[in-house]
């Protein structure tokens, strides 16, 4: 029974096993006095740290503020990265025209932005959202674009032949059939954006995670500050999953049944 | 008057990197009339899937004309609707949303959508599938619903492309019998491109063989056998003379493009 139990979650048991054995593993380094708990504090101290966070309100404030510039930056990442994609993708012309920006965004960091942007937007959250929007952009533009342009030839002749114009079979044809790698790219922006937040934040903002992380850890309060990160983790996990679910979901047409 | 009218037909392509002119289709001139079931077979680059690709007014003709109905076709219309030969069904719409989808796009208004995709799937025998995807379908019955997606826009002529190229031998042959079931239910004039001999002879009324380099006719030949027909058929005398003669012709084209191989 367990064993069966076991076959068949096998990846998830697996898993969580190590996770618990790492922080097991973290919890007896430190009170043996292996290592420092200056440098890493222990899963005990964070967890109470947690609680104390947590009823005072800062964690609510700081996941709040992320969260805030996350759905700001995700939100017209989407909207600008799927329109350009979708125009890149169906015409040729726009693919070429936006070509050298994509090739900027690819090679250079795009936290070298950073400064600019707090010259034209100053320290706060327009510049945690312009840098995380610049981070998002990519995947959700490129998916985009290659799904439109890389549209089924047979089942746009197939359209074609029923008497299908270039708007139906771009509606009917092109559009259905990169729902699944539109929202790949999405799930790749949904880890960018965040990423990009609690990078902004970390260099200037009055709250957020990334704000706790860098302000307990100029204090040197490890703890603290685990606490933040461990936040962080697993926001990214959670909202990295909720998408790939929306991802099997949309490309069920994709897959053979019995899988 | 013949309800398609091919004259003089010619399609060249521009090949993309040498910007050579190539002759896919050359000097074709066919007539079919209403009803009757043409197949086209001839080996593979002889411009066979050109030349109907051409009526379905998915190629656009370098020389000659062709005419249905006394009508010039000058890109796909109503009156006309291709059977593909692989996937080319919607992977994302069940059996009645691809039925549907070419009703859609000729914004049919001979009443309710539904109904009439349902009538055709059950024409094609699968009524209980109506709700599947086609990756949940075998390829027999992935090619029942392109034959079904065709049908339901009532076109005068159906045009099929290999539609049974990818099955087994067996499928192919059950799905021929098939085909000829809904052709006689249906009534439409159909041409059907193969490259299977038995096929060619079992499906026609007549048969078009073509030859390569540039593609052209080379003999039309009326097959007399008895309709309805079953596999019966296959082991008659009749049908054994023209196997005969069609495999000769296709010997013929194969030696000339062995010579052709050795040449280069």
């Amino acid at each position: 029974m367990i064993a069966e139990l076991f076959y068949r979650r096998q990846a998830l048991v697996l898993g969580t096993l190590s996770m618990i054995g790492i922080v097991a593993f973290w919890q007896i380094a430190v009170d043996t006095g292996f290592i420092n708990p200056f440098f890493i504090s222990t899963p005990s101290q964070v967890a109470v740290e947690f609680m104390a966070q947590f009823e005072d309100g800062s964690v609510a404030t700081n996941v709040a503020a992320t969260l805030y510039c996350f759905a700001w930056s995700l939100g017209l990442a989407a909207v600008v990265g799927i329109v350009l994609g979708m125009l890149a993708g169906w015409f040729a012309d726009v693919e070429s025209a936006l070509e050298p920006f994509i090739w900027f965004k690819y090679s250079a960091p795009t936290v070298a932005f950073y400064p600019l942007f707090v010259a034209w937007l100053g320290y706060g959250r327009p510049t945690i959202i312009a840098i995380a929007f610049l981070f998002a952009l990519t995947p959700i533009y490129a998916n985009t674009l290659s799904g439109i342009k890389n549209t089924d030839r047979d089942l746009a002749r197939a359209a074609r032949s029923f008497g299908a114009k270039p708007l139906d079979i771009f509606l009917r044809v092109a559009l259905p059939g990169s729902v699944p790698v539109m929202m790949a790219g999405l799930r790749l922006g949904v880890g960018r954006a965040l990423t990009g937040v609690v990078v902004a934040e970390l260099f200037g903002a009055n709250a957020g995670l990334g704000y706790a992380i860098t302000y307990y850890g100029q204090l040197m309060q490890t703890t603290k500050m685990m606490v933040s990160i461990v936040i962080v983790v697993v926001l990214g996990v959670l909202l990295t999953q909720i998408l790939s679910f929306l991802e099997t979901r949309t490309d069920s047409w994709r897959v053979d049944n019995n899988r | 008057m013949a309800q398609i009218e091919i004259r003089d037909l010619g399609i060249d392509y521009r090949k993309p990197k040498s910007n050579e002119v190539f002759s896919a289709v050359d000097s074709v001139a066919l007539s079919v009339e209403k009803g009757e079931f043409v197949t086209i077979v001839g080996s593979s680059g002889c411009g066979k899937s050109t030349l109907l690709m051409a009526v379905a007014g998915l190629v656009s003709l370098t020389r000659g004309s062709i005419e249905i109905d006394g009508k010039r076709v000058d890109g796909p219309g109503p009156d006309r609707a291709v059977v593909f030969q692989e996937a080319s069904l919607l992977p994302w719409r069940s059996v009645r949303g691809n039925v549907k989808f070419g009703l859609e796009m000729q914004r049919w208004s001979g009443g309710d959508l539904n109904e009439r995709a349902m009538q055709m799937i059950r024409l094609v025998g699968l009524g209980r599938f109506s709700d599947y995807h086609p990756h949940q379908l075998s390829g027999g019955m992935r090619q029942r619903v392109n034959i079904a997606r065709a049908l339901a826009v009532d076109p005068e002529v159906l045009l099929m492309d290999e539609p049974f190229g990818a099955l087994d031998a067996q499928t192919r042959e059950i799905m021929g019998t098939e085909l000829l079931r809904i052709w006689e239910r249906a009534k439409k004039t159909a041409l059907f491109v193969t490259h299977d001999i038995d096929e060619a002879i079992f499906l026609a009324d007549k048969i078009v063989v073509m030859g390569r380099n540039p593609g052209h006719i080379k003999e039309v030949i009326k097959v007399d056998l008895p309709r309805p027909r079953n596999e019966a058929i296959l082991d008659s005398e009749e049908f054994h003379e023209l196997r005969k003669r069609l495999r000769a012709h296709l010997a013929e084209d194969m030696s000339s493009m062995q010579l052709v191989q050795e040449v280069a």
